[in-house]
């Protein structure tokens, strides 16, 4: 028993926070986030500390850590919150590739993803949102050596910043097919979806064909390689949601301790107090579940996926109320863009459904107790 | 991180001393739903029990062995507690918090001869001990105490009432609160008595509750009316020194405010609730198929869980010799509202079968409706949840240039116990 970082998780730490600080600080965000800047300043620096090849093994390129490793990473920019196609490339479409993957594909495309040469985004949902199989429409037909790819893609991440996609698709067998397939040019389009979300882009694939070879371990039905992919992806995204959450309790005490209105820090009104020790709750309800099911998951314990789906359960509600909770610390100066709070309430729901909503994960927890 | 509570060889050893112990010394003791079913006879066998439990240091594990504790590790007494767990028993193996955290503050704060008289009869289960603290007029704000003890020779005179005491079966001791300067400031005017319960003038009375608690030790008992009427104790009993009484109850509340939980207890009334709706059915379907069921289900899951985990933390904090300050109240929080919320979900789950103690109708022998009025009463005791909510505040310094330094505890306490 021992809850503490390793002595190389605190070097992991203490780099990723050195490189947030000097390229992602608020007003680099702020100014990323309102469209100002496109984030390709920061993108190298990023790509030069080797966090996209965390999770991939060292004979593809990569660094081979454990998830829990790569967690601390993902908390460490989730402070940002730092955004940017890392999280699709780096570790969900890595994690399918390794997943599902021939090996032919793993070591054609995890180098190029460690190395930051390839950038992908995976394209799995559609206009009736939802993650499961029954909700993928988009068709891809096999014509001679080819396969034929129609559809549209809803609410993808990360699509505009990307080389390259896997799209979920509906082989003519029934089954669900995973496409790698270029993300511009040959009938596929990413546009950029305006409003209260960061990265979500509509992916259109028009008439686009791809060789038969890009689909991905042509084996298995698709879906169980995505389901396996998303078990441990959601583990990643919910540490990325606790470090939002810990900045945003850093923002809400430090403002409970600065900010005086009659005559006094507001912090002393037992009101405001209470929206903070609310954020705090938040904070470490998600962050004890979170490391419970990595720990769990990296030591492929018993209770693994329960562990996993409670964490992304009280993780993306958390960040979500947490964001609540620290808006009405903050009231007015709050909603104010160059705080900087908006990142967070923003990134807490575009978060919120991302590889399943707390509703999702709700029931597959039902399935996991048996009930 | 490592969230495995992994045991040397030489542990193992223990543990297995341990569970062999326990089986030849445990009594037979019936599981009431109702804690005040204990009868004087159950009583008497667990305090026979604690006597046991005593003679080998393993009634308090972690305190100082020259004074009837057993002087062991964190290790050694989460052996102890696990395989006292599994007879829903805990240390001690009834109620006794006046001794639990009387102990630490003697400790703390007595003197050389108070350690040596008080600490071996509460260490080794001679005696048993209640705690005194709230009275009609005095409950969150604890400084406003009234009750009064003044000073007459070597003695004090005590006059008061205390409110929400003890148990079912009477104590040989009661750690106090009082006031003993009654013109002097706020805060400064108060003292800490282990008080004879036998002494002339103390009367005690039950209170008409809407749950009382029970003796297997953790909970708390049958709640008692504590008169005291010109009770005449030696001034040796007064504990800290006259007036300190506010900075004793830095180490009694910081003990009381959710340090003490046991990292390893399970939750009984989730593994009720999940065995009732596998095997309950409704219109011919199994309960489980029905989505409101499963939500409320998962619901209490995740809360258990969160719970579990925030006690774990705080558990593995203190393991590691890290100073906790304000992981205790908070995780005491969660505690307490969230009892609430599970007790919605099983009145979900079972309808008004959830309210119901009478033997035919009643689930898993009358613990679901008595848990159904356990989450009210939980909310109040060791600080309500404002008041939890106060510590947290004052411990994150929210609003504060500073962060509010928890109360002193003793070396053993901050490793365990």
């Amino acid at each position: 028993m021992d809850l503490t970082l390793t002595e190389q998780q605190m070097m992991l730490q203490a780099a990723v926070r050195e490189l947030r600080e000097r390229d992602y600080t608020k007003e680099a965000l702020v100014a990323i986030d309102s469209g100002e800047e496109s984030g390709a300043a920061q993108w190298p620096g990023l790509v030069s500390t080797g966090i996209l090849g965390s999770l991939i093994p060292e004979e593809y390129g990569g660094v081979g850590a454990s998830l829990a490793d790569t967690a601390v990473i993902y908390e460490e920019l989730g402070r940002g919150p730092v955004p940017g196609p890392h999280f699709s490339s780096g570790v969900f479409a890595a994690l399918i590739l390794l997943e599902g993957g021939t090996e032919a594909q793993k070591q054609e495309l995890l180098p190029a993803i460690a190395s930051g040469e390839r950038v992908f985004a995976v394209a799995i949902t559609e206009e009736d949102y939802g993650w499961g199989p029954g909700f993928i429409h988009t068709l891809a037909r096999i014509r001679g050596n080819d396969l034929a790819i129609e559809g549209t893609k809803l609410y993808v991440h990360d699509a505009a910043d990307a080389t390259d996609l896997i799209v979920a698709t509906r082989l003519e067998t029934g089954k669900i097919g995973l496409v790698h397939m270029p993300a511009h040019g040959g009938g596929v389009a990413a546009r950029p979806l305006p409003g209260f979300a960061t990265g979500l882009c509509e992916v259109s694939i028009l008439q686009a064909s791809v060789p038969r070879s890009s689909l991905i371990g042509a084996m298995e039905d698709g879906w169980d390689v995505l389901e396996r992919a998303m078990q441990k992806a959601s583990l990643i995204l919910s540490a990325y949601q606790v470090g939002g959450l810990s900045q945003v309790f850093d923002m809400s005490l430090l403002y409970s301790q600065t900010r005086r209105q009659f005559q006094q820090p507001i912090g002393r009104f037992q009101r405001v107090q209470d929206h903070v020790i609310d954020v705090v709750n938040y904070l470490d309800s998600a962050r004890w579940t979170t490391y419970e099911a990595l720990w769990k998951a990296d030591e492929a314990r018993e209770g693994a996926i329960a562990a996993m789906h409670t964490a992304a359960t009280v993780a993306s509600e958390s960040y979500y109320y947490g964001c609540n909770s620290a808006h009405d610390v903050h009231a007015g100066m709050g909603i104010v863009r160059e705080y900087g709070l908006t990142l967070h309430t923003k990134m807490s729901r575009t978060l919120y459904h991302y590889l399943g909503s707390p509703r999702y994960h709700r029931k597959r927890l039902a399935q996991a107790l048996g009930l | 991180m490592d969230f495995d509570l992994e045991w040397t060889s030489e542990q193992l050893a223990f543990q297995d001393q341990v569970r062999a112990w326990l089986a030849d010394h445990v009594p037979e003791l019936p599981d009431h739903a109702d804690p005040a079913d204990l009868t004087a006879d159950e009583y008497a066998l667990q305090r026979k029990l604690g006597r046991e439990l005593g003679e080998k240091g393993w009634l308090y594990p972690a305190m100082p062995a020259e004074y009837g504790g057993g002087g062991m590790d964190l290790g050694m007494s989460m052996i102890i507690e696990e395989e006292l767990d599994r007879y829903h028993l805990a240390t001690p193996p009834y109620y006794d918090t006046g001794g639990r955290l009387g102990s630490a503050s003697i400790m703390v704060w007595g003197t050389d001869e108070q350690k040596e008289f008080f600490l071996p009869k509460i260490l080794t289960g001679e005696i048993r001990t209640w705690q005194l603290l709230s009275e009609p007029e005095s409950g969150s704000d604890l400084a406003s105490v009234s009750t009064s003890a003044v000073k007459d020779g070597d003695d004090y005179l005590v006059n008061g009432t205390k409110i929400f005491v003890g148990s079912n079966h009477g104590a040989e001791y009661s750690w106090m609160i009082v006031k003993t300067d009654p013109r002097g400031e706020r805060h400064k005017n108060l003292s800490w008595f282990m008080m004879p319960m036998d002494l002339p003038g103390i009367t005690v009375e039950p209170m008409d509750l809407l749950l009382v608690g029970g003796e297997r030790g953790a909970a708390s008992g049958v709640k008692n009316t504590v008169y005291f009427d010109n009770v005449r104790v030696p001034a040796g009993h007064l504990v800290g020194g006259e007036n300190n009484g506010w900075e004793v109850a830095g180490t009694h509340l910081e003990i009381e405010h959710g340090l003490l939980r046991s990292a390893v207890r399970a939750d009984e009334m989730l593994e009720r609730v999940m065995t009732y709706a596998r095997a309950a059915t409704r219109g011919g379907h199994p309960l489980t198929e029905d989505p409101d069921v499963q939500d409320a289900l998962v619901d209490f899951y995740v809360n258990s869980q969160v719970t579990r985990l925030l006690h774990f933390r705080n558990f593995a904090y203190r393991a590691q010799g890290r100073q906790l300050t304000y992981e205790g109240s908070q995780a005491y929080l969660h505690q307490k509202r969230s009892a609430l919320s599970k007790a919605r979900a099983i009145l979900e789950v079972m309808g008004p079968r959830a309210l119901v103690s009478d033997p035919e109708w009643a689930v898993a022998e009358g613990h679901i409706e008595v848990h159904q009025r356990a989450s009210i009463v939980e909310q109040h005791p060791g600080g309500t949840a404002e008041i939890q909510r106060v510590i947290i505040a004052r411990r994150l310094g929210i609003g504060r240039d500073s962060r509010e330094q928890p109360g002193q505890l003793p070396s053993t306490q901050k490793q365990g116990q």
